[in-house]
């Protein structure tokens, strides 16, 4: 049997199965107490946060069910957190940090609270958290510009400081926070709600140590780490030795984008795999710039979904896969360039990776998504008072081995939620006209891409707003001869009818007068395989459900129906796909 | 001779109907009967029949039966519900598709999403739009409507949900759609509508639950009619009760109208046998804990109420907490009473996988084929099988010696599935299983107190199910729980609970006023209108209402947040509920604030009409022929361990380890633990402290 010997005894599965539920539902719970008691709808509803439990070396034992590309960047911050202050915590202090710069932060928004754990005086673990925040400061509302050329223009830094100190707020650490955003209740409340998070996995963590004791508690989570490693050497043994290197694009900045690589070199050697970005483009005098923290987690993500076991989300599961990148590149910037719109290329690495894997264990792949999150950012005033709202739309997955991707889902490196419109409506001085799926949007294949998301927006205000989206040169990609997902659109309509295609991620933000309309489509998914070997019955099923039409179905799948619009005729089919086939050689 | 009267409550499960029977003066007896799955209602007649016929009475003695079935949640589980339309505001079709986007695994790249109630090409859209202080900003185009409803009735559609956007504020135009779609449909379809079930914010969570309202209206309307016509045929004709997932009951009638609020019905008449159970004993926190053979169930009851939620997903696999583990069911939102649910149950499948990790559950032999001692054709080992293993049940056989058992085979399938491939011997990897059930179970118990900031060491836990007695002392153990109380009928209690329940229906009004805007005038206005709605509502189900509880609430939150927090509203005073609202928050997250503005969301109102009958007496338990047997515990190893029957115990404290037999379940008593009985037969077992 599988014991890993660390030390004289003996571990025994099924303790060591006990203990990892124990801390698995102690980082939900974390999970559980954020959300329900946060202020702002991106923590609330869209549930953009993460949380997760790490032993006293800092390392994660267990994650929330939160988002992957936020979970595995806890590593990296808290190998600052072990740098910046060793043996020097003491119970009750609290750490905060977002700077991207020396802290191991993403982009500024992106507030870490960790909070170090002791028992009986022992340093014992630590409790992780990170949110996105509402407003950081920085030239927008959100503090996410994609003009903004250096982080200085971003907003508030904050190096890894202590929050608390032995249980006594900092209070002039405090009263910086609330003087640099423009939405203190929020920023603030969403703080104390990660501090409650933090607090509940002490409490669950005391009791896991008064029960096991420290020597065996530790002895086991080593095991855990050990266990969770070999699963993923198994894994990563099973594939095909080789390099497999794949270029995806972000579309670029601007009215007129200059498309940016992200090249991705995967090395298979044995039980190892090695990711490399060089080739990747030079980073930008734009905010998409992505502190490595980000793609890291992104690689560590894309190469934890290849398995398809329960392995335990611990560090030691990394401990096979290494992560480079050449500094000064869109995925390893140098300071001070400006990350606040970095997610873009975040899932970007997630879609490279994934595309070269496809080259090597396609059955376990999944064609391009959406491309991450959506971002439609404004601000203006109502009736006299300000508001700031912050839509961040998500919505489709590829297609896979044998499955059709999947619409109205999040991206799967992250596990977001929308915001009810209802309640959109009812905090802002937008109207959403429609929030729905976009027929023949999905990538065509033997499996089709998920539909892409349509969600359009009325302003009952006038506001200035700014956007970030992606995947509109380079629409998603297929996997094994599946077509690419339909590409992206933002388009304006204004109220005397002129329309306008807005950039992906213009260099400005635009003006929007009462009445305007902003109609943000998303990409569809990649599709899988050979769209003229779809089975005839997947179309006509899809032409039922209004996910495909007449027209698509004969254009993207060479199926043809008969005079009833809803039965296939099968000769005229099998006619139009031969013929289909002849011309393709 | 005197001619007694007797209500009846009946508990379907998958492999037995529990039935308890209360003569009017007091006396309980029960019984369990085979259920009959192809038509529940069968089963009943049946052994209704063969009651009145032992009982030498007439069927116009059974006075009132009190009902929980499955039957909604079975609709579900297999698709089986009706062919179901949505009529929806133009533009919003695929709400119900696009769900919240969130899904209850990471890192899966395989998973697939729950299908639609209503396929696509079945939701229908129709020009209207409201505004969210409800205000008209497109009137109903009723063209539309008709044309919905010719498209409906050319798909021959059996239920039709309504669902338009901001319709809790203004329920017109839901209305006015369902008087056309009743003009033009079969008087066989089923309609509902949101803004009658869910008048909350929300359009996802609202529209899930009417949908699902929709999708088993007709199979709950179709049983409930069966059913009747079954009782009338043998001559029953008194109101027939449905407990709903609230704890509280409703007639027939309201059950077929408010269909989705069926599906917890069963587990939540578990509930509230505990709640009566401690009701008057001074007990401030109860967690009740039931286990069958698919899962484990917790809930939370302080000072004598069950802790409830409206936040429910059916169909989701099994929820660990239904509150962050989201998208892998149907959200219904509605009252239910606060049920954790995991899978360990006694059919719990015992598995390893290539890397030696063992895993209980979620995977379930079910009531059939059942563990491999059940000599059903199961063949993969189970929890029971390793009950049996350690002697915690019987091995010769159970339901007091009805149901024979392969004890033989089912410790050969453990030894040979686990023990031998892990290299451990038999009872110690028996006792593993054991552990990791109970592990899991904890989780459950977690999730109702620890998950609300609630210590569960500072709980009573009560104990019942087929399998809850069996476990519940370790599960108290390893949560650091010094009382485990086992009741009488342990075995059926969810049944005894259906005859415990009040008549009880919880009203909501959404307060229109923004945060500040609510004076205490307001307050009372608005409270007042929601006491009329529930009266209206009441009187036309047919109840009198002299000796009604009105019972208030006020969900609140801080300005800025999503979620509320519920508290009582006993003094119709802002600041007061205000700074209940304070101590909840800080009680539940840790922290209070003092500077932002305290909301009111929704007013509440349970009104209950509390049941009026004599006190319960239980008859006497038939014999039971009982042996000592080998039975392994951590502590002290195998040893012979006396096995009695609750009448065996008394007053004074007796020392474990012992196994307590009886008709519908068994208890265990470990070295360590004390067991006496208390004055109403519970049996009330101390552990030592940790």
């Amino acid at each position: 049997m599988k014991t890993a010997e660390t030390g004289a005894e003996k571990i025994d599965p099924i303790t060591l199965e006990v203990i990892r539920n124990a801390l698995a539902s102690t980082a939900d719970e974390m999970a559980l107490i954020v959300m329900r008691s946060a202020y702002s709808p991106v923590v609330r509803d869209i549930m953009d946060y993460s949380t997760a439990l790490c032993d006293a070396q800092g390392r994660v034992i267990a994650q929330g069910l939160t988002l992957p590309i936020q979970l595995c960047s806890f590593p990296r911050i808290m190998g600052f957190v072990r740098e910046r202050y060793g043996s020097t915590l003491k119970q009750g202090d609290v750490l905060i940090a977002n700077d991207p710069y020396g802290s191991g932060g993403q982009h500024l928004p992106d507030v870490y609270i960790l909070k170090p754990i002791f028992v009986d005086d022992r340093l014992a673990g630590f409790a992780a958290t990170v949110a996105h925040h509402t407003d950081l400061g920085g030239i927008v509302p959100g503090s996410v510009a994609i003009y903004a050329t250096e982080i200085q223009q971003e907003g508030l830094r904050l190096p890894l400081l202590k929050l608390y100190e032995a249980g006594e707020p900092a209070e002039s650490v405090f009263r910086i926070i609330e003087a640099n955003t423009r939405a203190p209740v929020e920023v603030l409340g969403d703080i104390r709600a990660q501090i409650a998070a933090c607090n509940v996995a002490e409490e669950g963590l005391r009791s896991l140590m008064a029960r096991y004791g420290p020597a065996m508690l530790d002895r086991y989570i080593d095991a855990l780490h050990d266990h969770a490693e070999a699963m993923m050497r198994d894994v990563i043994r099973a594939l095909p030795n080789g390099i497999y290197r794949a270029t995806d694009y972000i579309d670029g900045v601007g009215e007129n984008p200059v498309p940016l690589p992200i090249v991705a070199t995967v090395t298979i050697a044995d039980d190892t795999i090695d990711i490399d970005f060089t080739g990747t483009a030079d980073q930008v005098a734009a905010s998409i710039n992505c502190p490595i923290s980000l793609p890291e987690s992104a690689a560590f993500c894309a190469i934890r979904c290849l398995s398809q076991q329960d392995i335990p989300n611990c560090e030691g599961y990394l401990r096979p896969i290494t992560v480079r990148a050449p500094e000064g590149c869109l995925v390893n910037p140098r300071y001070p360039a400006a990350c606040g719109a970095r997610g873009v290329v975040g899932y970007r690495v997630f879609d490279a990776i994934m595309q070269a894997l496809a080259q090597v264990v396609p059955e376990r792949a999944i064609g391009g998504s959406e491309g991450g999150p959506y971002l439609l950012a404004g601000g203006g005033v109502h009736e006299g008072k300000p508001f700031v709202l912050n839509e961040m739309v998500v919505g489709t997955w590829g297609a896979r081995s044998g499955k059709d991707g999947i619409e109205g889902i999040s991206n799967p490196a992250a596990n977001l939620s929308n915001q009810p419109i209802e309640m959109v409506e009812t905090d802002m001085p937008v109207e959403v006209l429609r929030y729905g799926l976009v027929p023949d949007s999905g990538g065509a294949g033997e499996f089709r891409g998920g539909l892409a998301f349509v969600r359009e927006f009325r302003f009952l205000s006038d506001a200035r707003f700014t956007l970030r989206g992606d995947r509109r040169d380079h629409p998603p990609f297929g996997i094994e001869g599946g077509g690419t997902g339909a590409p992206s659109a933002h388009l304006f309509i204004q109220r005397d009818g002129t329309q306008r295609h807005l950039p992906t991620m213009p260099m400005e933000s635009f003006n929007a007068r009462r009445g305007d309309i902003f109609r943000l489509t998303g990409a569809g998914g990649g599709g899988y395989g050979d769209a003229l070997k779809r089975e005839p019955w997947r179309v006509a099923d899809d032409l039922h459900e209004g996910k495909v039409t007449l027209a698509g179905a004969e254009r993207d799948y060479g199926v043809i129906f008969a005079a009833d619009g809803a039965t296939v005729d099968l000769p005229a089919t099998q006619q139009a796909r031969a013929a289909r086939m002849g011309e393709r050689t | 001779m005197v001619q007694h009267s007797y209500r009846i409550g009946i508990d379907i499960g998958g492999t037995f109907t529990d039935i308890v029977v209360a003569r009017d003066d007091g006396l309980i007896e029960t019984r369990k009967v085979p259920s009959t799955p192809d038509d529940y209602s069968r089963g009943i007649a049946q052994a209704l029949k063969a009651l009145v016929q032992e009982y030498s009475t007439t069927p116009d003695r059974i006075t009132g039966i009190v009902h929980a079935t499955t039957v909604a949640t079975n609709a579900i589980l297999e698709y089986k519900g009706a062919r179901t339309g949505l009529l929806t505001t133009e533009g919003f079709r695929d709400v119900l598709e696009m769900r919240r986007l969130r899904i209850p695994v990471l890192y899966d790249l395989q998973y697939d999403k729950p299908k639609p109630l209503a396929a696509r090409h079945l939701r229908l859209e129709v020009r209207e739009r409201l505004g969210p202080d409800g205000t008209v900003r497109i009137p109903l185009n009723e063209a539309d409507v008709r044309e919905a409803a010719r498209r409906f009735r050319e798909d021959k559609v059996e239920a039709v949900a309504i669902s338009f956007l901001h319709a809790y504020a203004n329920p017109d135009h839901e209305i006015a759609a369902e008087a056309i779609l009743r003009e033009e449909l079969d008087e066989s379809v089923y309609t509902c509508r949101g803004s009658e079930i869910l008048p909350e914010i929300r359009e996802y969570e609202r529209t899930s639950t009417v949908v699902v309202n929709a999708y088993i209206g007709p199979v709950v309307r179709n049983y409930a009619a069966a059913l009747t016509t079954r009782l009338a045929s043998i001559g029953v004709t008194c109101p027939v009760e449905m407990m709903h997932s609230g704890g509280g009951i409703m007639r027939l009638g309201s059950a077929v109208k408010r269909a989705a609020s069926l599906v917890e019905s069963g587990p939540a008449a578990g509930v509230i046998a505990c709640a009566r159970l401690v009701s008057g004993s001074n007990e401030p926190s109860i967690i009740s804990f039931d286990m069958g053979g698919t899962t484990a169930k917790a809930a939370l009851i302080e000072d004598g109420e069950p802790a409830r939620t409206t936040e429910y997903e059916v169909g989701a696999g099994i929820n660990l907490s239904s509150k962050l583990v989201k998208g892998g069911g149907y959200p219904i939102k509605m009252p239910f009473i606060d049920v954790s649910e995991i899978g360990a149950g006694g059919g719990s499948i015992v598995a390893i996988d290539k890397m030696n990790q063992v895993s209980v559950g979620p995977q379930s032999a079910g009531a059939y084929p059942g563990p491999v001692c059940y000599g059903l054709g199961g063949r993969q080992a189970t929890l029971t099988d390793a009950f049996l293993t350690l002697g915690y049940i019987n091995d010769v056989a159970l339901a007091g010696g009805t149901f024979p058992l392969q004890a033989d085979a089912g410790r050969a399938a453990l030894n040979d599935q686990v023990a031998r491939p892990l290299g451990l011997d038999l009872t110690k990897t028996a006792r593993g299983v054991l552990t990791l059930a109970v592990t899991t179970m904890t989780r459950a118990v977690k999730a109702v107190s620890t998950y609300r900031g609630r210590d569960p060491r500072h709980s009573t836990l009560v104990a019942f199910g087929g399998n809850g007695p069996v476990v519940a002392a370790e599960v108290a153990k390893a949560l650091g729980i010094r009382r485990v109380v086992v009741p009488r009928a342990a075995g059926v209690f969810s049944a005894l609970g259906l005859l415990r329940s009040d008549v009880e229906q919880e009203f909501v009004r959404p307060s229109r006023r923004r945060a500040g805007e609510l004076d205490d005038a307001g307050l009372a206005e608005l409270y007042g209108q929601l006491t009329e709605d529930a009266r209206r509502v009441l009187t036309l189900e047919g109840y009198e209402l002299s000796g009604a509880e009105f019972r208030y609430a006020a969900d609140l939150r801080y300005v800025g947040q999503a979620y509320e927090l519920t508290v009582p509203a006993r003094r119709l005073v802002f600041e007061e509920l205000a700074e209940l609202f304070h101590l909840e928050h800080e009680r539940t997250y840790g922290h209070r604030s003092q500077k932002d503005q305290v909301h009111l969301i929704n007013a509440r109102l349970t009104v209950r009409l509390p049941l009026v009958a004599p006190p319960q007496r239980f008859g006497a338990a038939p014999p039971q022929r009982r042996v000592d047997r080998q039975v392994s515990f951590e502590e002290t190893g195998t040893a012979s361990i006396a096995v009695i029957g609750r009448a065996d115990l008394d007053a004074s404290p007796r020392r474990g380890p012992f196994v307590i037999e009886e008709y519908d379940c068994t208890c265990v008593i470990g070295p360590g633990q004390t067991a006496r009985l208390d004055d109403a037969g519970n049996i009330d077992i101390a552990l030592e402290a940790a």
